[in-house]
């Protein structure tokens, strides 16, 4: 068998968390208050990596574009992936980005990965931009296969292909699974519905193995990690950071947010009355439930 | 289909040492554990001992696990004090039974299983790992099949695999036992069943209030009116900065009494020595007013219970050297007037702000509840089914002699035993009964645990009568009086010994494990000889369903319990027997809710009984 090599691309966002998130009066984010962490969608493409690493024992790389302090987010993922390599693109240079841009860059450092790399992983999308661009325009820019959506998949080492099953969804008729198979090396965008499924005794214990191994590296992620800036990833200056953008933000309207439709009511649980009005609204609206 | 040497099924402490042990015989085994993590399911009382027998030899659990067990495993404390009370009402007579304890025992260390076993499983899985093995846990198993010379294992989350030899190690409700027909369910006559709780002391109030040093505790056991006329007794054992109190009774006499098994915990917290031994200083909130908007008064409650989870947390650490110099270390406090000055401040807001009283009462933290096999009425002669072996309690074999209670240590040793067994039957390529399970069997038989399964130990006998040597003789009303003076001559205890173990166990247990040795004697030496004790509070024993509220479960929607005969007469004793409550009467017919199950198996005898699902089911947090 031979082996595998993957890099997961990941972004360090704002912890949209209740009690984590702090806002400007005009309803912007005050971006210097509010906690950041590694995006939820990140996370599931890094457990899709630590899928490989478990399966195919597969060498993980993990790799951010942002300001040092991103390097917490590579930690994070290194905890869920037990990566082996962690890459952080930081650089004033790289600033202002879009997603061209930053493409550019991950495909830069992407490329300064050890091994050659057979899958890229990355989120759906990022819960701050929402674009789910920078993902597709990185496979472009490598010339990797793209597949979006995924939600499982297998890796023949010999044959050096993958299927994939991608969950599509018919909005609102129905979703369906498709079934794809692609030469390596392809860029895999995760789907958020993701969740790996270990079923053998030989992935179980890899699994534990591998667990226990990546809370011990995380701990020590700054030995693993590699801090590039623009000279050392060797990228064009030209086609990074706010030079390479050509879609700038130039405004964000604040949609104004509809009144609640919701009426809470505070019951407190000590008070029997108040549960007699729980159940009593439970069973109503249970009864009002039609069983399809 | 995934190939493996060895598979052990449970990850209880006899499971875990048959990892252990293999591993040091340089073999690959897994180890599949049905709960989300190792010892989220075990419960013991309990003591773990390691013992040097005159002749013979046993393995104990440093020489499984090396000594790295004395260095580094949570043990709870080295046991140096075992004394036995006879009660009645407020009177207590005492006999200093250390000896006892000591009889032939490197050490005895109270231990709970959820921390121990955790423990064991690191130190296991480690070195399995070596060898292609180590531990699975969230996996049940389901069945056993055999194709040729194949054994093919089933479980209801992994794909199917295949090995060469089992352990089961699957505890007294063994499922392995049940679905290959190795042995028949074990019979009320044949089990105990034990309920324990939990109870929270600081370690420096435990050390002052049983004599005893830090790191050593004590080990106290009663008999007498606490036992509410059942055969069986209480336990109370001290851990680092808990205490385990429980009541351990004959299943078939409570089936011939039935009462609820919370009720004979209440009895011994009820007991004025018991309940002078666990008392505390424990915050009671004051009634919230109704008066002011729900908003605040929830903000009211959520802040006393944030500030008195606080305060039990410094009150902890103040109390126990570990923890202060933990804290010291961690720098949230300079000194240690830093943190009594912190301690008061919140005992002051508490009291002044939120109005909360302190008062004298004790702090309960887990419920539970297990059957225990008495290895002298049900041990397996034969313990081992084609290639599986048998091991600890699934192999009913648990050491109970009056006050002899070891079962831990006899579960590892016969998972040594089976792992050396397996060991070779690996090199010799051979798992046939006739070489795998025979030779295991030969290996118990050289075992001198299964010597004190089957017959009186006379030099143990002996001791526990020079303990009672203070016990007037002509007191005893009845014919105990006579045997007992009788045997403490030398000379007759050692034919009277000869003599009942001509009679062997079966006939002599009816004899001496009776209402008249466990409750009648005791409350008569207590009425004549003991001293009074006064109660200084009146505890508030939380009810059964507080108690399983403060469980934590993996709810599992499907049932593990199917209820066969809803009519008989067994199922209706269940309603008041069953630990948690789970089963009802309803127009005469028994249902069930599994809901709130704690997977004791009191029920099992006429039951469709299974453990729940991988990951599913009770989460002990002490065991």
């Amino acid at each position: 068998m031979s082996q595998l090599n993957v890099a997961v691309v990941i972004k360090l966002e704002p912890d949209f968390s209740e009690g984590s998130v702090s806002y400007n009066p005009d309803g912007t984010l005050n971006r210097a208050e509010t906690k950041n962490t590694l995006g939820p969608h990140s996370a599931i493409a890094a457990e899709a990596a630590f899928y490989a690493k478990v399966k195919y024992g597969a060498r993980v790389s993990v790799a951010t574009m942002g300001p040092p302090i991103a390097e917490l987010a590579l930690q994070t993922a290194q905890r869920l992936s037990n990566a082996d390599e962690l890459h952080l693109y930081s650089d004033r240079v790289f600033a202002g980005a879009d997603t061209l841009a930053t493409a550019e860059t991950l495909k830069a450092g992407i490329k300064k990965m050890q091994g050659d790399i057979d899958i890229v992983f990355s989120g759906h999308r990022a819960s701050d931009g929402e674009t789910g661009q920078t993902g597709p325009q990185t496979a472009w820019k490598l010339g990797f296969t793209f597949l979006g959506n995924v939600i499982d998949y297998e890796v023949d080492l010999d044959a050096r292909t993958i299927k994939a099953k991608r969950l599509i969804s018919l909005q609102g008729f129905c979703d369906i699974v498709e079934e794809v198979e692609a030469p390596l090396p392809v860029f895999i965008a995760v789907d958020p519905s993701y969740k790996p499924i270990f079923n053998t005794v030989s992935q179980r214990l890899s699994f534990a193995k591998y667990r226990k191994e990546s809370e011990v590296r995380s701990k020590n992620h700054k030995y693993y990690l590699q801090v590039f800036n623009v000279e050392q990833l060797g990228a064009d200056k030209t086609l990074v950071g706010l030079p390479g953008s050509p879609t700038i933000v130039y405004k964000v309207e604040r949609i104004p947010q509809g009144k609640a439709k919701r009426q809470a009511e505070v019951l407190d649980g000590s008070n029997p009355e108040h549960i007699r009005k729980a159940v009593s609204k439970i069973r109503e609206a249970l009864s009002a439930m039609v069983i399809k | 289909m995934e190939k493996y040497d060895v598979a052990i099924i449970g990850g209880g402490s006899a499971g875990l040492a048959a990892l252990k042990q293999l591993a040091n015989l340089g073999k690959q085994a897994i180890l599949l554990e049905a709960g989300n993590k190792v010892g989220s399911k075990n419960v013991s009382g309990g003591i773990l001992y390691s013992k040097k027998p005159k002749k013979g030899r046993v393995f104990n659990v440093e020489d499984v696990f090396g000594e790295i067990f004395f260095q580094d495993a949570p043990f709870e404390r080295k046991i140096t004090k075992y004394i036995l009370h006879a009660t009645s009402k407020d009177k207590v007579f005492s006999m200093d039974l250390t000896a006892a304890h000591e009889y032939e025992a490197n050490f005895g260390y109270s231990v709970l299983l959820n921390k121990l076993n955790g423990w064991f499983a690191e130190y296991a899985s480690e070195s399995a790992q070596k060898y292609g093995g180590g531990i699975v846990s969230g996996v049940h198993v389901s069945s056993i099949s055999w194709d040729g010379d194949k054994t093919i294992v089933t479980t209801d989350e992994l794909e199917q695999f295949e090995v060469k030899a089992i352990i089961a190690a699957d505890g007294v409700n063994s499922e392995v036992a049940d679905m290959t027909g190795a042995r028949p369910k074990f019979s009320p006559e044949q089990l105990y069943q034990g309920v324990k709780v939990i109870i929270k002391l600081p370690e420096d109030i435990i050390n002052e209030r049983f004599s005893v040093d830090s790191g050593h505790g004590a080990a106290h056991l009663f008999a007498g009116d606490v036992t509410l006329n059942h055969i069986g007794g209480g336990f109370l054992y001290t851990n680092q900065n808990t205490i385990s109190l429980g009541a351990v009774y004959h299943f078939d006499s409570l089936l011939e009494n039935p009462a609820e098994p919370y009720t004979l915990i209440n009895e011994l917290l009820k007991n004025p020595f018991v309940s002078e031994f666990i008392k505390d200083e424990v915050p009671k909130r004051a009634e919230i007013d109704k008066k002011l908007p729900q908003e605040d008064q929830l903000r009211i409650r959520f802040a006393v219970t944030k500030m008195i989870k606080s305060w039990y947390e410094l009150r902890d650490a103040a109390l126990s050297s570990h923890k202060k110099n933990d804290l010291m270390k961690s720098g949230k406090f300079v000194s240690e007037k830093d943190l009594q000055e912190k301690l008061v401040l919140i005992r002051d807001q508490l009291t002044s702000k939120y109005k909360v009283s302190f008062a004298t009462d004790y702090v309960e933290a887990e419920y539970s509840a297990k059957l225990i096999p008495d290895g002298k009425r049900c041990r397996m002669k034969k313990p081992y089914f084609k290639n599986i072996l048998f091991v600890g309690d699934a192999a009913g074999r648990g050491i109970f002699v009056g006050p002899r209670i070891e079962g831990l240590n006899v579960g590892i040793d016969d998972a040594a035993r089976a792992a050396n067994a397996i060991s070779n039957a690996i090199e010799r390529n051979n798992f046939a009964p006739t070489y795998l399970g025979e030779s295991y069997v030969q290996s118990l038989e050289q075992s001198p645990y299964t010597k004190d399964l089957t017959e009186i130990d006379k030099n143990y006998l002996k001791i526990f009568l020079d303990a009672s040597k203070d016990v007037p003789k002509d007191i005893i009303s009845s014919r105990y009086g006579t045997i007992m003076k009788l045997m403490s001559s030398g000379a007759i205890r050692s034919v009277a010994v000869k003599f009942a173990n001509i009679l062997g166990y079966d006939r002599l247990l009816p004899m001496v494990e009776s209402v008249d040795t466990y409750v009648k004697v005791p409350i008569e030496i207590a009425q004549r000889l003991g001293t009074t004790i006064t109660a200084s509070y009146s505890p508030t024993i939380p009810s059964i369903s507080e108690r399983i509220a403060r469980l934590s479960y993996n709810d599992d929607g499907q049932s593990h319990i199917k209820v066969l005969n809803p009519t008989s007469e067994f199922m209706k004793k269940l309603v008041v027997l069953c630990p948690t409550n789970c089963y009802s009467l309803e127009n005469n017919l028994v249902m069930l809710s599994h809901e709130g199950c704690i997977e004791c198996g009191t029920c099992s005898q006429e039951t469709e009984w299974r453990h729940p699902r991988g990951e599913k089911g009770i989460n002990y947090q002490y065991g």
